[in-house]
């Protein structure tokens, strides 16, 4: 493509009131590139003008006025590079002439002074034109062979919920189920929690009307008794290899070599060609990740609905509920199999149950904790269980001893029908003993909302397990990735399946492959049900967005994907390694082999690659870094007191619009500062630091997401690989005899704008205190 | 910390209390916003919210032998306030209604009193005792009319048709039942409710000093007179107005009864007496007063439909407008000549006379007593 140059300065919004936008021209002129200005460029006239310069042929395009992230659609020229210079939120509101008074014509006199804001435009207009030099128009990927095919895992309430909402907007959907018979645990309850309005009385189980409906339904194939081995290839084109539970097969997914494995005798990790006979050995009889199954089958998009199992209580912890010892403890799952299959009785004896107590919290000691793997679900479920006790016995009587009880939404209406029973007894309290009592149970509790230490009579004592999710035990996926076949424990979500559960539901950390149900976490079918609609929705978001060539999500429409100038590759593993999402194999050799539609367009293996051979048509290593080389860093030679200067790589997802809101706000923090979006923190590459400290610049900060376990990275792990970045680049920095607090990173939430004044100028202060860089103005 | 309690709910209990204007209290979801809306429970244990989650739990020991459901004089803010509609006012009512039943020394018929289908058998019994008492008199003692169906006269009254000595032979051991009622019942209160403070920890004191409790009851006496509690409520303050009205009527009338006995008994002066005699405008303006103040209460309760109105409440309403009424009107109809129609009217008014007296141990005037001693109590354990 053949640029052709257009440089735009709005001086609507106060901007020309603020700045010197005849000065401001003067930039692009010095380049020859052409300048026009305009009151205001997003009105009907100023539009024109644009639109005027394309029809000539203009198609590179600056526009220096408002922030990026206003007036998008407006600003938007399809095959056009367009580059949004902000001057309002980033110049002119956040730098209040009140507070950084512009020259006046005497001090303009002496070549000394200098007017911060100005400078500050000048540096925006400069790193816009440098970007847009830098940058091509993205091209789509395609898929070779793209299916739009649906596969659910699972054939429980949630799947076939999945399922038949997905063939209700047209689409083909494959569902597995292990088991010889859909419906999953559904088939085993007596009745079910309310699922619709007035949400008050147990129900019927829907589960027969759900397996009628997905037997009819000539868009869905069932295949029971059938396991996925592996899902090899990428969104558009999974290759799916199914078979009976117990066999085994060449395409069963290998798994990676454990890390103790991957090391000698002495500690010293083993070489390529050691690894891959390692590896074979490992992987006996399984054909490596790369190698597609010839007979599989092509799905465009996985829905997990695998499901749960019934929590075991076990250890020392619970000894004091005497489960195990005595057989009229069992665990709600176990109860509800008893009442399926006839009135409440008591396992020891077969007596009738008529007094039952409910454990909702393992109790003993400060903890208030429930059982692990619970939720709401485990509340409604012994509300729901009461009632059991009290249909088959009018003098039932049942108990329920909690330390929470979530009835969220309209199951309120339900935990009041329940209350309404005379029979039924809800407490808070701390449960602290089972034991026995003749042929019967005691149970004794304290700091009941009955204000005491209380005993109970029980027949039966019922504990309130939680709901292990399946992929706790298994990675059911069995995804032939070179990250390994389930989904990469981060040590936040104790095997549930998801990237981010506030942000983005349904996402997991493999694109493509979307959950639903107790996957994500203990929910009722109700919830489930909802859940399985959602992930059906965003399995449809991804084949319709794989098929033209754009990333799913959170870059939702954005057609660049990584390229490798692999000549350069060392094979060392780190794009591989580090990539959140997996979306990089490797060959024996160590060489990536990109997976462009499971890629997220986060930039990680980016900022990873030592040898900078990673890219993306608009955002590279060259298109940043020559951002940051446009950056004016004045020296004494310029001006007797010169300005510090300072480069902050931002965010663009939470910390940029903070720093417009602030803009918004007026909040005014340093004029020294110069800012630059990166797609997320892991996409920082150390580089671009080194090279603004080596121009002279005097510090770098980071500014991105929280990270740890409430960490809001859009990509799970960006901010935190950033962060161990910028730990080992304090090394660098000793050599260069440059000190380490030069460079640092700063957490902050989108809602956290007020603060961004104080993280500035708190740097900038720490920066002014150590003085100039040495390295300015060689 | 106390032994641990055995919880054996009384699912029958909470059932009963439904009947007697309770049915919401399962809704409670132990929020505690009745025991701060309350005005008069006290900082030390408030009520209501542990009567309602005992109750909710069927635990009738532990709630019926509290004072605290006493001290409720059933304003109603915590009903207004609860977000559950729980209804923890009614709630303490149905526990007060139950609680008469339990210290009653006649279980049977405390049971009666709360059930409308034994009213006609409740009216049977003056009935019958009049008239087989009357019978019988007349034939043992001729020289007196005990009771005439058809006296003449040109200035009949009611002591014409039904001897005033007759009346006073029934009544006075009626009011003797009533206090020996009472007494016993109170026995098994006042130590219940000992017993309860001293379990909860409300209190210290192993034993009650007579003397103490006494100085208690002077101290509490005028807090009832100026109706002090009931001032204290948010909600339905105006209820103070018509309670003061009834109760003040009821002593005005007392007072003039027993003038009039006196009057019979002591100086021998025969009724009907003057329409200017001090007495007679006492009782004229109680009677009245009586009226108003029952007619407001049953307006009251019309109006209000936060909370329930149970038979429990009906019954006394009822009782104590017939009371008005029928003594008023005997009086009117007598004054107009109609002595006949007035004779009829009496023979109500002394129905209801004596179901006042028989009854009231047995039916929600039962508080008279039982409030007065919870408040006591309270007083006893709190100041002195």
């Amino acid at each position: 493509m053949d640029k052709k140059y257009g440089v735009y300065i709005c001086t609507g919004c106060g901007i020309g009131d603020a700045l010197d936008t005849k000065a401001l021209c003067d930039v692009p002129d010095e380049e020859g590139l052409p300048c026009k200005t305009h009151q205001m460029f997003c009105g009907e006239e100023g539009l024109e003008v644009i639109k005027k310069d394309i029809a000539d042929g203009t198609n590179t395009l600056v526009i220096a006025a408002c922030s990026r992230r206003v007036n998008y659609d407006t600003f938007r020229y399809d095959g056009c590079i367009v580059e949004r210079v902000n001057l309002r939120e980033g110049v002119v509101w956040s730098h209040q002439r009140s507070e950084f008074p512009a020259l006046t014509d005497e001090e303009k006199e002496d070549e000394d002074n200098f007017d911060r804001v100005q400078l500050m435009a000048e540096d925006y207009i400069k790193m816009g034109m440098a970007r847009v030099e830098k940058v091509t128009l993205p091209e789509p990927y395609v898929v070779e062979n793209f299916s739009k095919k649906i596969l659910v895992i699972g054939g429980g309430m949630t799947g076939m919920s999945a399922a038949l909402d997905a063939s209700a907007t047209g689409y083909e959907v494959t569902i597995v189920e292990k088991e010889a018979a859909l419906g999953g645990h559904a088939n085993n309850w007596r009745k079910q929690l309310p699922v619709a309005e007035p949400f008050e009385d147990l129900i019927s189980p829907v589960v027969g009307a759900k397996i009628a409906a997905v037997q009819a339904d000539s868009n869905i194939t069932v295949k029971t008794g059938t396991q996925v081995a592996r899902i090899a290839g990428q969104p558009g084109e999974f290759t799916v290899t199914f078979k009976q539970p117990g066999d085994k097969l060449e395409y069963d997914v290998p798994f990676p070599l454990p890390d103790e494995m991957k090391v000698d005798e002495t500690g010293k990790e083993l070489d390529v060609d050691k690894l891959a006979e390692k590896y074979a050995e490992y992987n006996e009889g399984k054909k490596d990740i790369l190698t597609l199954d010839p007979d599989g089958e092509l799905y465009g998009a996985v829905i997990l609905a695998a499901g749960w199992r019934p929590a075991k209580i076990e250890g020392d912890e619970y000894a004091h509920l005497s489960y195990g010892e005595s057989p009229d403890v069992i665990t709600n799952a176990e109860f509800e199999i008893l009442a399926k299959n006839g009135k409440v009785t008591r396992p020891s004896d077969g007596k009738a149950a008529k007094s039952v107590v409910f454990i909702q919290s393992p109790g003993k000691g400060d903890e208030d904790g429930d059982f692990e793997f619970a939720g709401a679900v485990t509340s409604l479920v012994s509300l729901k269980q009461a009632k059991y006790v009290r249909e088959d016995y009018e003098d039932g009587k049942a108990f329920v001893f909690y330390q929470h009880m979530r009835t969220p939404g309209l199951n309120e209406n339900f935990y009041k029908s329940i209350q309404q029973d005379p029979g039924i007894f809800l407490t808070k309290g701390d449960v602290i003993s089972v034991s026995r009592n003749g042929d019967g149970l005691i149970v004794d509790a304290n700091n009941t909302l009955l204000g005491e230490k209380l005993q109970v009579k029980a027949d039966l004592v019922v504990l309130a397990a939680g709901m292990v999710p399946a992929t706790a035990d298994n990675p059911v996926v069995n995804m032939a990735y070179r990250q390994g076949p389930a989904f990469r424990d981060i040590g936040l979500f104790k095997g549930y399946v998801d990237s981010n559960f506030i942000c983005f539901p349904y996402e997991t950390q493999r694109t493509g492959i979307y959950a639903a149900g107790a996957v994500r976490r203990s929910m009722t079918v109700e919830e489930a049900v909802e859940d399985a609609s959602g992930a059906a929705l965003k399995a449809i978001q991804c084949l319709e967005s794989v098929n033209r060539g754009v990333s799913v999500h959170p870059r939702s429409g954005d057609m660049t994907f990584p390229d490798f100038f692999f000549q350069r590759c060392t094979q060392c593993k780190r794009c591989t390694e580090e990539c959140p999402f997996g979306a990089l194999d490797d060959d024996e050799k160590g060489t990536p082999k990109p997976n462009p539609t499971r890629c997220r367009r986060c930039g990680t293996c980016m900022g990873a690659c030592p040898e900078r051979i990673i890219g993306f048509a608009d955002y590279s290593i060259d298109s940043i870094g020559s951002q940051v080389k446009a950056i004016g860093v004045p020296s004494e030679d310029d001006y007797a007191e010169p300005p510090m200067r300072v480069l902050g790589l931002v965010c663009e997802n939470d910390a940029y619009p903070a720093l417009d809101i602030a803009g918004l706000n007026r909040l005014s923090y340093s004029a020294d500062v110069r800012f630059i979006p990166v797609r997320c923190l892991g996409s920082v590459n150390v580089i671009w630091i080194k090279d603004a400290l080596s121009q002279g610049m005097d510090g770098v900060f980071l500014l991105g997401c929280k990270h740890g376990d409430d960490y809001q990275c859009h990509f799970v792990k960006g901010s935190e690989l950033a962060e161990i970045r910028m730990k080992k680049i304090g090394d660098a920095l000793a050599s260069l005899a440059l000190e380490e607090e030069r460079v640092a990173q700063f957490q902050i939430a989108i809602d956290e704008y007020d603060k961004i004044p104080q993280i500035v100028n708190e740097f900038v202060a720490s920066i002014e205190e150590m003085g100039p860089n040495p390295f300015k103005g060689f | 910390m106390a032994e641990s309690y055995l919880v054996e709910p009384d699912v029958g209990f909470i059932k009963d209390l439904a009947k007697l204007g309770g049915q919401d209290l399962k809704k409670c979801f132990q929020c505690a916003t009745c025991s701060v809306a309350c005005p008069i429970s006290p900082d030390n244990k408030p009520f209501p919210r542990k009567e309602m989650i005992a109750t909710s739990w069927g635990l009738k020991d532990k709630v019926l032998g509290s004072a605290d459901i006493w001290l409720c004089h059933n304003c109603g803010d915590c009903t207004t306030l609860c977000p559950r509609g729980a209804k923890p006012g009614d709630v303490l009512a149905a526990l007060r209604a139950y609680a008469v039943t339990q210290y009653a020394a006649i279980k049977p018929l405390a049971k009666a009193v709360q059930d409308p289908k034994q009213l006609p058998i409740l009216m049977a019994i003056p009935v019958a005792i009049f008239l087989i008492l009357g019978f019988i008199l007349n034939l043992a003692v001729p020289s007196i009319s005990w009771l005439n169906f058809a006296p003449v006269g040109d200035h009949l009254w009611q002591s014409d048709y039904i001897n005033n000595y007759l009346v006073d032979i029934i009544m006075i051991p009626t009011l003797a039942f009533a206090v020996i009622s009472f007494g016993l019942g109170l026995k098994n209160f006042v130590a219940d409710i000992h017993a309860n403070a001293l379990a909860s920890g409300k209190t210290d004191k192993k034993t009650i000093d007579p003397a103490g409790f006494v100085r208690s009851l002077i101290r509490t006496v005028p807090t009832i007179i100026k109706h002090a509690k009931f001032n204290e409520c948010g909600e339905n303050k105006d209820r103070s107005t018509s309670h003061m009205m009834v109760l003040f009527s009821f002593v005005g009338l007392f007072i003039v009864t027993n003038c009039f006995f006196i009057a019979e008994w002591v100086l021998h002066i025969e009724g009907p007496y003057s329409q200017w005699s001090p007495v007679k405008w006492l009782g004229n303006v109680s009677g009245v007063a009586l009226i108003v103040g029952g007619a407001l209460m049953v307006k009251k309760r019309m109006d209000n439909s936060d909370s329930v109105t149970s038979y429990w409440d009906w019954s006394l309403l009822g009782l104590v407008l017939t009371l008005g009424l029928t003594g008023m009107l005997t009086e009117m109809f007598r004054l107009g000549g109609l002595f006949g129609i007035s004779a009829i009217i009496y023979a109500f008014h002394l129905i209801a006379v004596w179901s006042l007296f028989a009854y009231t141990p047995y039916s929600k005037l039962a508080h008279l007593v039982y409030r007065t001693t919870a408040m006591v109590y309270q007083e006893y354990i709190e100041k002195d």
